[in-house]
């Protein structure tokens, strides 16, 4: 505390702490807050901010509400990972010929790589064995970054590298810096559910990013033998219903304006779904063991009713 | 005000008639005391019957105040065996209507009613806030109310009685958990920010000595106490109601919420990011699930927020324009352009920490492999149609809402409160859904045990 009339002890102390971890790049904000127990006013002395090469600092005495002692400092995290010390140092001043002593506080933080993460999208499903195929496949880094001509691979259940894609230069549409590509592949020769996954590992990049992975699936059919075409037709007016959607196990399709939806798939038993909103349709049993046509009546259906909850 | 304007009223009366409907009022009380069905099978027979003997007087005294219905009769609903739901048109002053074009009709019937009692020289206080019932020493006769107003406090002196019709106490946290500890503060109540059923009445008359009654109704599970969010990505989403922003109340109320056509286009996680159950259940089994325990030490009851998830494809499907006024950025929605990134940018107030991105892509992947597969083997969605896989992805606010109270005070059948030992609290009456004792959803309990309250307590000698 007070030494005397000619000196006073400062003090400081830091109120918002830096994070323990930082992405490389990513902007700190430290409050400090610098006293002086006889009440002297600090606020146009300038403090010195330590800190490793290549961190930017900015800031100094803001107002925060009617506190006028609290420093701001924002610091923006070096490109170096690891520990990393930032120091804040006020003093020694002398204010209307009093001396204040130096005082000094510090913070430690880690310094991580960016994330990196990925979207994997219109991949075709069922997919015939042995068929060609494409997907899309976009990379975010959490910085924005740019990262076209950035490389993915595309790796089967054995971790093979199955494909090879290079990100284009635009990001996806409606997104803010999705960067995408096609990557072209082909179905295993044998049926099944295969799920894959897409790598990416940036390499360009001025700030560190960490790699990023996720899966996705794909259902793999033997080749299709007939064709099974729905006509959805309402019950009492015999009109043909349109966009709603079918299902027959794996198997997707839709209604078309007659009320029409064609698939071709291999002989089976089949469990036949059809959802329209309007609509109930029961599930129909289907035996497909040549091209078949069959009809489907629907049963209009109220709306779904709010007070309906209160139905037993 | 908001009420959708059904009306659950038979007996026999002329609209039923002239539908062709028969009915009596035993039959009435024959369908709302059956055993085997779960909104009936808790409530007090003595209040039923009333309910039943009411009915057809009731219907009349709406009619004869104004209030005018659509011929056509829905039902039959709940416990009853005969189409009794008649719906109210909307009041005819759109200014005056506070959610205009949404189907909420029951202003047709409050402002008739408003209407009518101003013609007869009623007096309304409105911005008057009751604080206390007033009663004498030593269980005496209650003598009045004490209320705040803008310009101070004021005693209001009953000459014959006080009737509390307060609304019910779905919004008031600490009260409703008396009956379900897991409705903690994440569940939003229907009708705010209009109306806060803040069970005011309730504990006005539990502060000097009422009872509440067949409290098991409120738990039931049969009707609309606890409802799914039909309007995501808002606040407040109650399955039929929308503030526009037409609406007065829109500046409170903030969006309109994304209104769910197909539960097929998302998943709903649980503040973990993980699924909880099968999206296009809408049973009470959905709301347990929707509650259970999430794991965190920390909040063990209440389940935390729920969130639905979806695509751009979903957005696509079901028309939606994703940007306020339809949604609110403000903690209650969020899109990013990939999985991984949406769920660490969830920030809400009952999110008490974020979804790891991590979780909430495993979670989407697998889902997505359910939709490949054409099968569900975690929660049996019947045949999951769409995988949500094309950018930009999306999070709003799902969070099961709560609506009606099905329990509150105990009254005898002249609507005279009572108290814990069992007698009669002299001066003080109850009706609405602060009222206990009998379950049905709606107005029509309101209105019938409002003239029962109302008469007994216009008969007491002043």
């Amino acid at each position: 505390m007070t030494s005397d009339d000619q000196s006073h002890a400062t003090t400081i102390e830091v109120i918002d702490s830096a994070p323990l971890e930082v992405p490389a790049g990513a902007t700190v904000t430290l409050k400090v807050r610098v006293s002086c127990p006889r009440g002297c006013d600090l606020t146009s002395i300038p403090i010195q901010i330590g800190a490793a090469a290549g961190a930017l600092v900015r800031g100094g005495f803001a107002t925060e509400g009617d506190r006028d002692d609290i420093a701001e400092v924002k610091l923006e995290a070096p490109d170096r990972l690891g520990e990393h010390r930032w120091s804040v140092t006020f003093g020694p001043y002398d204010v209307a010929g009093i001396r204040h002593d130096a005082v000094t506080v510090s913070a430690r933080t880690r310094i991580i790589p960016n994330t990196t993460s990925l979207a994997v999208w219109s991949i075709p499903s069922p997919v015939v064995t042995g068929a060609g195929f494409a997907i899309e496949v976009g990379a975010k880094s959490s910085t924005g970054a740019v990262l076209a001509a950035e490389r993915l691979e595309v790796h089967d259940e054995a971790g093979e590298v199955i494909a090879r894609g290079e990100l284009g230069g635009t990001p996806y549409r409606g997104t803010t810096a999705l960067y995408w590509t096609n990557v072209e592949l082909v179905a295993p020769a044998r049926e099944g559910l295969y799920s894959w996954s897409v790598a990416f590992e940036p390499k360009g990049l001025a700030l560190a990013h960490e790699r990023a992975s996720t899966t996705f699936s794909v259902l793999v059919v033997r080749p299709p033998e007939h064709r099974l075409i729905i006509k959805l037709i309402e019950k009492d007016t015999l009109a043909p219903i349109a966009d709603a959607q079918v299902r027959l196990g794996a198997y997707p399709a839709a209604t078309d304006s007659l009320g029409i939806a064609e698939i071709d798939m291999p002989k089976g038993v089949y469990d036949l779904n059809i959802s329209k909103a309007g609509y109930e349709v029961p599930t129909t049993r289907v035996r497909l063991d040549n091209n078949m046509l069959i009809e489907i009546k629907a049963l209009p259906a109220p709306g779904e009713d709010p007070d309906a909850a209160w139905l037993m | 005000m908001l009420s959708g304007g059904r009306v659950h009223l038979g007996g026999g009366h002329a609209l039923q008639q002239k539908a062709g409907i028969k009915d009596t009022a035993d039959q009435i009380f024959k369908d709302w005391v059956r055993y085997d069905a779960a909104v009936a099978k808790y409530s007090d027979r003595d209040l039923v019957r009333v309910f039943a003997d009411e009915n057809v007087a009731s219907f009349d005294f709406l009619v004869e105040n104004g209030v005018e219905f659509r011929d056509r009769p829905i039902g039959p609903e709940a416990a009853s065996t005969v189409p009794r739901t008649f719906v109210t048109l909307e009041w005819h002053v759109p200014s005056e209507v506070y959610a205009p074009g949404g189907g909420r009709n029951g202003s047709g019937l409050v402002r008739r009613l408003e209407e009518s009692a101003r013609k007869k020289g009623v007096q309304i206080l409105l911005r008057h806030e009751m604080t206390s019932i007033i009663r004498e020493p030593d269980a005496g006769k209650v003598l009045g109310i004490a209320v705040t107003r803008p310009d101070g406090s004021l005693n209001i002196e009953a000459k014959r009685g006080v009737v509390i019709a307060t609304g019910g106490h779905t919004g008031n946290v600490n009260f409703r958990r008396t009956f379900d500890p897991r409705l903690t503060e994440e569940y939003q109540q229907a009708c705010m920010p209009y109306v806060y059923q803040g069970a005011k009445g309730e504990l006005a008359a539990m502060d000097i000595g009422a009872a509440l009654w067949a409290t098991a109704n409120q738990t039931n599970e049969s009707g609309s106490a606890i409802t799914k969010t039909r309007h995501i990505g808002c606040r407040w989403g109650y399955s039929s109601l929308v503030f526009r922003p037409e609406s007065k109340m829109f500046p409170l109320a903030k969006a309109t919420g994304l209104t769910v056509r197909d539960w097929q286009d998302m998943i709903f996680v649980n503040q973990n990011g993980q699924r909880f159950w099968n999206e296009v259940d809408g049973s009470y089994r959905f709301f347990a699930a929707a509650m259970a325990y999430s794991g965190d030490p920390s909040k063990l009851n209440g389940g935390g927020p729920i969130w639905a998830i979806f695509d751009a494809d979903a957005v696509a499907r079901e028309k939606w324009d994703p940007q306020p006024p339809h949604v609110d950025a403000d903690g209650y929605f969020y899109s990013a352009d990939t999985i991984a990134e949406l769920g660490p940018k969830i920030r809400n107030p009952y999110q008490k920490k974020p979804i790891s991105g991590e979780v909430l892509q495993e979670t989407v992947n697998r889902y997505n492999a359910f939709v490949t597969a054409g099968a569900d083997t975690d929660f049996k969605k019947p045949t999951p149609m769409f995988k949500i896989e094309k950018p930009p992805f999306y999070a709003a606010w799902a969070t099961p809402i709560l609506h009606d109270t099905l329990t509150g005070l105990r009254t005898n059948t002249h609507g005279e409160v009572i108290d814990i030992r069992g007698a009669a609290i002299p001066g003080l009456y109850c009706a609405g859904e602060c009222q206990g004792g009998f379950a049905q959803h709606g107005l029509a309990r309101c209105v019938v045990f409002g003239r029962v309250a109302g008469r007994n307590a216009a008969k007491r000698v002043a």
